[in-house]
């Protein structure tokens, strides 16, 4: 820094150079008014140093003055159109004040995929912000604002492809089953229910369709209906582990406890050690009068899950079968399992533990 | 056998299908009671509330008289102190005499009926002889104070609700007596749903604006009295321990659950755990739902109970435990195991399906087709009137559930009710005599609906009045056995409600019984070849 500042400082009139050096002086101290004041000067004194214009913009960007910043910044780059950091800087300042398609020409050329993403996102180029916002996470992994845009992305261009299906082709089965989701997650059942059916009237082989309405049933608790549609679906899927998650439960809530365990059983092959088939398989195995298997399942879903609401219920199954089996110790240290996950008591201290 | 249905069951379906309803409906001439809840836009909660009905013979002449409580008047919004009108007429509760040719009379002025305090809103009703005088008593809550009217015998009640000290205050709900300590006399328990007032009601929903649900307000305890035999009543709920539990109670239901010879209590709670209080026989009660498997689902989630009934419904001779819920609940089926544990059984009673859309208030297993099964009666509405605003798959008014017992599963039948209520209490009784169990629903804003029982199939029956003499009068607690069934004498139960005392059976095509009781007194007394198809009244020995 030192180096580049004397290298800037032989460029220009010693004026301003003086200006220059007062206004890096007062912007380490964090006085930015008096370093804006000092490199203004700084450019009055001499209009063609492309750097006294780079430093003002960048303090007026400091400020959040982006207005200032961007006429100041857009100076620099015509005294010196190969100046990276005015470009890094206007793109940034641009960028803030909305005009992102303006901004990205100068982000592309410094390479910054972080704002480029963002901007992208805003002039609709989906696919490339996606595919700078990743490259950006793999370098800032987790950061919740790069997280975010990439959704944000990803959302958007999920619904540029479904605005392009439902432009396109109105009457396909495709654009019904679009209309049956954004229904289904709006609330609005029975219109979510119209158009699944119509989707399938069209087609009824497309996998996930029969799933989907099943689901729409099953939130309406109209389980008789919702085991038809997973029966379906996993006809047309045997693989789809959700698919037989699905009947099962749905055969559960009918009371159908031994159908029930024979397609939990099956969901759990296909799909092993999630936690949620785990659960409803000891439940089935439960009431279908298999105590070794529904323990056998909530004590792998406590061992795969020890905090969730999931393990609770898990622990409290388990207290249940114990106490039917009279191991009373054990059908305590359940049901305490089961209060603590549920926030009812404090964990038991442990006294072995040195204090 | 695909799709897993076989011919006999197609056949049966098919029979179910093609079977005439099983009630007429109708209001029988003389009733023109309706149910005063006043809706305000406060959204007071004690509107959506009420109100209890009970079927019982006051005047024992041998037919079951009808007495309604009433809301009271509500103002937008209520000035302090409240005042509900209750002397204004429209807002009386009422006592309507039944005549020999079915029809019904107002006579609640001449019984002394009339007022029942203008700082009360009505809400349930418990009937019980608390004085072993032969005359059955009544018990009304409020929201405000409760009131015993103490039955004359000369058509007239007296409110001694002073002198008896049994008058609650707050917000009580169900009530019911029973004899918890086996001493020959009644004691009486009162559930209180939460520690609210109009000064405090408070609006949810946000822009919806609905009732409130009731974890926004502390919850309270109930009360226990214990019957002193000289017309009063002591407050024990602390030292029985039943007020070491808060809780927001809505219904209670009496049993043996355990055969140790004293009446335990279950109370069904909104929002939280179902309680079950163990009667250790020694004056005290522990609370054990949770340790018995009675307090939640099988999830471990806790269900919003309403009403509730304690009653045997799989004839293991064991009283099982039903509790209405809100709808995305399923009603809470809890089958007694024996050794004092409970499992959940609604899946497999087929109470899944049946009810988890709907929301449950009165309830009663009763066997309306005298086949020998306990079938289930729910009068069912949903708490918020403008439930079908905020979620379109509910209603706020729905027709009862009527689901009939085939070895312990249920399966839904036409119960003959078209016309969705907003229905609260259900009481159950033969109101005609005839052998048939009918019901009576009380409805928000509308005059009660009553169900007579049309069912034809030809089964038979037997109606047992049980008369105490070492136990109490009326034979609360009571165990009852019939050709392999069982009931708990009791008149409480459902929400609200009190229920015909007389024990009820269908015995299929049996045409002669076999009658078992045990006593609260420990008595044991047998019955043999009792002949079908009369109302049979059996007094307790003098001597076991």
């Amino acid at each position: 820094m030192t180096l580049f500042l004397w290298l800037t400082l032989q460029s220009i009139s010693p004026e301003g150079a003086q200006h220059m050096q007062a206004g890096v002086e007062a912007h380490k101290q964090g006085r930015l008014d008096v370093a804006i004041a000092e490199f203004r000067k700084a450019t009055e004194s001499d209009p063609t140093a492309a750097q006294a214009f780079l430093d003002l913009g960048e303090t007026y960007a400091e400020m959040h003055d982006y207005a200032a910043a961007t006429a100041a910044l857009k100076r620099a780059l015509e005294l010196n159109p190969d100046l990276d950091a005015a470009h890094l800087e206007l793109g940034y300042a641009l960028l803030s004040e909305g005009y992102a398609a303006e901004a990205i020409p100068h982000l592309e050329r410094v390479h910054a995929i972080e704002a480029l993403g963002i901007a992208q996102i805003e002039t609709g180029q989906y696919r490339d912000a996606i595919a700078n916002l990743n490259a950006a996470l793999l370098k800032r992994p987790g950061n919740p604002d790069l997280v975010y845009y990439l959704g944000r992305a990803s959302g958007l261009l999920s619904k540029n492809a479904i605005d392009t299906l439902l432009g396109a082709y109105p009457d396909s089965a495709r654009a019904h089953q679009a209309m049956g989701e954004n229904y289904f997650v709006l609330r609005q059942m029975p219109q979510a229910e119209k158009e699944y059916r119509e989707a399938l009237r069209l087609r009824p082989d497309i996998p996930g369709l029969h799933l989907e309405l099943g689901l729409v049933y099953a939130g309406a608790s109209q389980w008789n209906r919702a085991e038809q549609e997973f029966r379906a679906e996993t006809k047309l899927q045997p693989g789809n582990a959700e698919a037989a998650y699905r009947l099962g439960t749905a055969l559960l809530q009918e009371g159908n406890a031994q159908s029930a365990h024979k397609e939990l059983e099956r969901a759990d092959e296909l799909k092993p050690a999630m936690p949620e088939t785990l659960y409803s398989l000891g439940k089935a195995a439960a009431l279908d009068g298999d105590a070794a298997g529904a323990e056998k399942a909530w004590r792998k879903l406590v061992e795969i899950e020890k905090e969730s609401s999931l393990a609770a219920q898990a622990h409290f199954g388990l207290a249940g079968l114990y106490r039917k089996q009279g191991k009373a110790g054990e059908a305590q240290h359940e049901m305490h399992e089961f209060q603590r996950l549920e926030g009812k008591i404090t964990p038991l201290r442990d006294d072995s533990r040195p204090n | 056998m695909r799709f897993g249905i076989n011919r006999r069951d197609f056949l049966r379906w098919s029979a179910l299908a093609a079977a005439a309803p099983v009630f007429e409906v109708k209001l029988p001439r003389g009733i023109d009671f309706t149910l005063q809840n006043s809706p305000t836009p406060q959204k007071y909660l004690i509107e959506t509330m009420p109100g209890g009905v009970a079927l019982f013979d006051y005047n024992g002449d041998g037919l079951l008289d009808i007495f309604l409580v009433n809301g009271g008047r509500l103002r937008s919004p209520m000035p302090t102190p409240e005042n509900f009108d209750r002397r204004d007429p429209r807002y009386w509760n009422r006592l309507y005499r039944q005549n020999r040719d079915g029809s019904f009379t107002d006579v609640t002025e001449a019984a002394g009926l009339a007022n029942a305090g203008n700082g009360n809103y009505g809400m349930g009703v418990a009937v019980g002889d608390y004085d072993n005088d032969g005359r059955p008593d009544l018990y009304v809550t409020s929201y405000g104070k409760n009131i015993l009217y103490h039955n004359n015998g000369d058509g007239t009640f007296t409110d001694v609700t002073e002198k008896a000290g049994v008058a609650g205050g707050g917000w009580s709900v169900s009530a019911g007596f029973f004899d918890y300590d086996n001493d020959g006399r009644l004691d009486l328990f009162v559930t209180r749903y939460m520690e609210w007032d109009t000064k405090h009601s408070k609006i949810c929903g946000g822009d919806w604006h609905t009732y409130c649900p009731p974890a926004e307000f502390p919850a309270t305890t109930n009360i226990l009295y214990h019957n002193r035999g000289d017309g009063t009543f002591e407050d024990v709920s602390v030292r029985a321990g039943i007020a070491a539990k808060k809780g927001r109670a809505l219904g209670v239901a009496f049993a043996d659950y355990d055969e140790d010879g004293y009446p335990d209590i279950f109370v069904s709670n909104d929002g939280i755990e179902q309680y079950l209080y163990h009667n250790n026989g020694n004056g005290t009660f522990t609370e054990s739902a949770l340790e018995s498997g009675a307090a939640l689902t099988a999830d471990g989630k806790p269900l919003s109970g309403m009403g509730v009934v304690f009653q045997d419904y799989d004839n293991d001779g064991r009283p099982d435990v039903l509790v209405t819920v809100l709808p995305r609940e399923l009603y809470g089926l809890y089958h007694n195991d024996g050794d004092g544990l409970f499992s959940y059984r609604t899946l497999e009673s087929g109470l899944g399906v049946l009810t988890s859309g709907s929301s449950g208030w009165g309830v009663g297993l009763e066997d309306f087709d005298n086949d020998g099964w306990k079938d289930l009666f729910v009068a069912q509405s949903h708490v918020l009137d403008n439930v079908q605003q905020i979620d379109a798959s509910l209603r706020y008014k729905e027709v009862p559930l009527l689901a009939m017992n085939h070895h312990g599963h249920f399966e839904r039948v036409e119960s003959g009710v078209t016309t969705a209520l907003a229905a609260r209490g259900a009481a159950f009784g033969d109101i005609n005599n005839d052998g048939r169990m009918d019901v009576i629903v009380t409805s928000l804003g509308a005059p009660p609906v009553v169900l007579l029982n049309r069912e034809n199939s030809g089964n038979h029956w037997l109606s047992i009045k049980l008369q105490g003499k070492r136990s109490n009068r009326d034979g609360y607690g009571a165990r009852v056995r019939v050709n392999g069934q069982t009931r708990f004498a009791t008149s409480a139960g459902s929400y609200l409600c009190a229920n015909d005392k007389r024990v009820h059976f269908g015995l299929g095509a049996a045409e002669k019984a076999e009658v078992e009781i045990l006593w609260p007194s420990g008595t044991k007394q047998v019955l043999a070849d009792v002949r079908a198809n009369q109302f049979l009244e059996v007094r307790e020995p003098e001597h076991s």
